[in-house]
C-alpha cells in the first residue's frame, strides 16, 4: 500500500468517505466504513485503527445522547468511514512523498511549498506556544481568577507568540526568494513517485463510481 | 501572489493552530482557532484569509478529519474579516469587538448546518455539550445545534478579534506598511 | 569586469523617514571578499539586500540610484531557523530546494548539492530532518543550500552568528576557498573583526548608512579614527598598542609575531 502513488491513495482516501456519505445510511454506508477499516487495520492495528476508532468514539457517544440509536448508527457510520480513510492516509503517505508527486504532476512550487512549509510550521509554533506558557507559570500564571483576570493573562500568552511569527514573515520571504521560489521556472521533482497505468486506471474508476452512486442516489 | 503574502500563509496557519495551548492554560472557554485567518485577511485581503482558512481545515482534518467540511465557516470568517479590515474596524477596542461578535453570529448560522447535517451535532465536545444542553432547554433539534454552535462561537470570534486588533497595533508601523491591508484596516489610511 | 556595482545608492524603508543608507557606491571584482564592517544600524545588512535586489522588491521601501549585477547571487541571512525552506524533510532535500526551484536538470542537481554539502560538512547530515537539527548544524545547511545554487556572488549578513569557534574558523578558509578555486564573489557583513583582517581582501566602514572608509584591512583597521570611532579593532591591534608597541600596527597574529622583537 504505502509504494501506491500518492494520488491513488489520496483517491482512495476520498472516495470511501465520499461513497459513505452518498450511499443510503446506515447499511450502503456500511461497506465503505468496513473498507476504511480493513485498510488502517492493514497499515497496523494498534498504530492506525485503534486510534481511528478512539476518535471516533466519543461522536459515537454524543450522537447517542442527542439523537438516539437510530440516528446514532446513520452518522456514526458515516462518521467512522471518514475518519478511519483520514487516519489510513496520515498512516501512509508521508508528505515529502506527496509534494514530490505535487510537483511531478506539474503544480507550481508555490501551491507545494503552501502545503509542505503549513506542515512543518505547525508543530514548531505549537512547540514555542508550549514554552511561552511554561515561562509563564513560572512567573506566576494560574488559571484562576475573573473572567477578565483570565483574558489579561489570554493577551499575555497570545501576542507574544504571534508577533514573533509574523516577525519571522518578513525573513521567510527574503529566504525563499533568494532560493528561487518565486523565479517562475518550472521546479525539478527531486524524487518523483512512480505511478503505472493500473493506478490511473483505478483512479479513474473510484471517480466513475462515485458519480455513479451519486447520480443513482439522485434519479 | 508575492513571495511574502504566499510565506504569511503557513504561519497564519500556525497561529490558528497554535494558540490552543495558551487558551488551555487560561482554562477559558475559547478556541482562537481563526485568529490567523482574521490576521491575515486583515493584513493581506481575502485570498490569503481563505488561503490560511482552507489550509487550517485540511491540517485540522489530519488529525480530525470531521473538521474538513468547516472549512466552509474559516471561507465566511475570511470575507468578514477583509470587510471589517477594510472598513478600519480593527482601529479600537470599542470598533473590534461588536465587529467579532456580529462574525460569531454569522459563523454559528454557518456552522450549524454542516454540523447537523454531515455530524449531528455531535463533532465538538464543547458544542455536543452545549447542544444536549439547548436539547434539554426543549429547543427543536436544529435549534439546539444553533444554540450549541452560537454559545461557543459568540465570545470567542469577539476575543478573537480583539487579540487581531491587539496584534495589528503593536505591529511595528515599519513590518505593517509591508503588508497591503494592515494600516487601513488599524484606520490609518482612508477609506475609498 | 565587476560582479555587483553600487553607484550612489540610497534606500528608503517603507513608513520609514531617514534613509538606511545614503549615496553608497561599491563595486566587487570576481574573486573578491569584501567585508562590511560597522555597528548596529549601520546600514551593511541592507546594503546586502539592496545588493541581491530583494530590497526594495521583497523589502518594500524606495532605493535610488543604480544596482547591477552581472551574475546570479544567492544571500545568506543571520537567522538559520527563518531560512529553512519548510518544504524538505532531510537535509539533502533542503540543501537541493534552491537549484530545483531554479529547475536545474536533475543530474545537475545532486553533484552540485553533493559538493555544497561536502565543502560545508554536512554529509553525515544527509538523512536528517531539518527540524531537529542544531543552530550551528543549521547555519552551515543553509549556507550550503545557498552554495549548491552556484552563485557567482554570495552574500552574507554575519553568517558565522551560530557557528563555534572551529567552524568560524573553517568557515572563513572555505569563504577564501570559494574566491580562490571558484571565482566567486563574496559581501559579508560581519562584527568578527578578527576574521575580516585575515581573510577579506577589502574592507568597507559603514556609518548610519554612509561608507565611512574603504580600503585593504591593513589600511582601514588600523585607522586612528577607525580605532576610535568604528565597532572595534582587531584584538591583535588593541593588544598591540594597549602594551605601548612601537612601529606600524600588526594585523594578525602571525603579523604580530613577526615584529615582535624579543626583550
Amino acid at each position: 500500500m504505502r509504494r501506491l502513488h500518492p494520488f491513488t491513495l489520496l483517491a482512495l482516501a476520498a472516495a470511501l468517505p465520499l461513497l459513505a456519505w452518498i450511499l443510503p445510511a446506515p447499511r450502503g454506508a456500511l461497506a465503505p466504513a468496513l473498507a476504511a477499516a480493513t485498510l488502517a487495520a492493514a497499515a497496523g492495528p494498534r498504530r492506525v485503527l485503534l486510534p481511528a476508532l478512539l476518535t471516533a468514539a466519543p461522536l459515537w457517544f454524543f450522537l447517542f445522547i442527542l439523537h438516539g440509536v437510530g440516528g446514532m448508527l446513520v452518522f456514526g457510520v458515516r462518521l467512522t468511514a471518514m475518519i478511519a480513510s483520514f487516519v489510513w492516509l496520515v498512516a501512509v503517505l508521508p508528505p515529502a512523498r506527496l509534494v514530490e508527486a505535487m510537483v511531478a504532476a506539474g503544480w507550481g512550487a508555490p501551491s507545494a511549498y503552501l502545503f509542505a512549509a503549513t506542515l512543518s510550521a505547525v508543530p514548531l509554533l505549537q512547540q514555542r506556544a508550549r514554552r511561552i506558557v511554561e515561562a509563564q507559570r513560572c512567573r506566576g500564571l494560574s488559571p484562576r481568577g475573573s473572567p477578565l483576570a483570565r483574558l489579561r493573562a489570554l493577551r499575555a500568552l497570545a501576542l507574544p507568540l504571534v508577533l514573533s511569527a509574523l516577525h519571522e514573515v518578513d525573513e521567510r520571504a527574503l529566504a525563499l526568494e533568494t532560493r528561487g521560489l518565486g523565479a517562475g521556472h518550472r521546479r525539478t521533482p527531486l524524487a518523483p513517485p512512480p505511478d503505472s497505468a493500473l493506478q490511473q486506471a483505478a483512479r479513474l474508476a473510484l471517480l466513475l463510481a462515485c458519480g455513479l452512486a451519486l447520480a443513482w442516489r439522485l434519479r | 501572489m508575492s513571495i511574502r503574502l504566499l510565506a504569511l500563509i503557513p504561519v497564519a496557519v500556525a497561529i490558528n493552530l497554535a494558540l490552543s495551548a495558551a487558551v488551555d492554560a487560561t482554562g477559558l472557554p475559547l478556541f482562537l482557532d481563526t485568529v490567523g485567518t482574521i490576521l491575515a485577511s486583515a493584513l493581506a485581503g481575502p485570498v490569503v484569509g481563505i488561503g490560511t482558512g482552507a489550509l487550517t481545515s485540511l491540517t485540522n482534518s489530519l488529525r480530525n478529519p470531521t473538521f474538513l467540511p468547516f472549512v466552509a465557516v474559516q471561507v465566511i470568517v475570511a470575507l468578514y474579516a477583509w470587510g471589517a479590515a477594510r472598513a478600519g474596524l480593527f482601529r479600537n477596542l470599542r470598533a473590534a469587538v461588536p465587529t467579532g461578535l456580529g462574525l460569531g453570529v454569522i459563523a454559528s448560522a454557518t456552522s450549524t448546518p454542516i454540523s447537523y447535517h454531515m455530524f449531528g451535532c455531535s463533532t465538538t465536545g464543547g458544542i455536543a455539550l452545549a447542544t444536549a444542553l439547548g436539547k434539554s432547554l426543549g429547543f427543536s433539534p436544529l435549534g439546539a445545534c444553533f444554540f450549541g454552535s452560537f454559545v461557543s462561537d459568540f465570545g470567542d470570534k469577539a476575543v478573537s478579534f480583539a487579540l487581531v486588533a491587539t496584534v495589528l497595533h503593536a505591529l511595528p508601523r515599519r513590518t505593517a506598511a509591508r503588508f497591503p491591508l494592515a494600516l487601513r484596516a488599524i484606520g490609518l489610511r482612508g477609506i475609498g | 569586469m565587476t560582479r555587483l556595482t553600487l553607484s550612489g545608492v540610497s534606500f528608503w524603508y517603507p513608513a520609514a523617514e531617514r534613509p538606511a543608507l545614503t549615496d553608497v557606491s561599491l563595486a566587487v571584482a570576481p574573486g573578491e571578499v569584501v567585508a562590511l564592517v560597522g555597528g548596529v544600524g549601520a546600514g551593511a545588512s541592507t546594503l546586502l539586500l539592496a545588493a541581491a535586489g530583494l530590497a526594495p522588491r521583497v523589502v518594500g521601501g524606495r532605493l535610488t540610484g543604480n544596482v547591477e549585477r552581472t551574475v546570479a547571487s544567492a544571500i545568506v541571512l543571520p537567522t538559520p531557523w527563518t531560512q529553512v525552506s519548510g518544504m524538505a524533510f532531510t537535509v539533502r532535500d533542503e540543501v537541493a530546494f534552491g537549484p530545483a526551484n531554479l529547475g536545474w536538470p536533475i543530474e545537475r542537481i545532486w553533484p552540485a548539492v553533493g559538493r555544497a554539502m561536502e565543502r560545508l560538512e554536512v554529509g553525515a547530515l544527509a538523512e536528517r530532518d531539518p527540524a531537529t537539527l542544531s543552530g550551528g548544524e543549521l547555519q552551515r545547511v543553509i549556507l550550503a543550500g545557498a552554495l549548491a545554487m552556484e552563485p557567482g556572488l554570495l552574500l552574507l549578513d554575519e553568517p558565522t552568528a551560530e557557528l563555534d569557534s572551529s567552524g568560524t574558523q573553517a568557515f572563513w578558509r572555505l569563504v577564501r576557498t570559494l574566491a580562490r578555486e571558484d571565482r566567486a564573489s563574496v559581501v559579508v557583513a560581519t562584527s568578527d573583526i578578527d576574521a575580516v583582517a585575515a581573510f577579506a581582501d577589502r574592507v568597507v566602514w559603514l556609518e548610519q548608512g554612509r561608507v565611512r572608509g574603504a580600503g585593504p584591512p591593513a589600511e582601514v583597521l588600523v585607522d586612528e579614527a577607525f580605532l576610535r570611532e568604528g565597532p572595534g579593532g582587531p584584538m591583535v591591534v588593541l593588544a598591540w598598542r594597549a602594551a605601548g608597541c612601537a612601529g606600524p600596527l600588526p594585523l594578525t597574529v602571525a603579523d604580530a609575531a613577526a615584529r615582535w622583537v624579543r626583550p
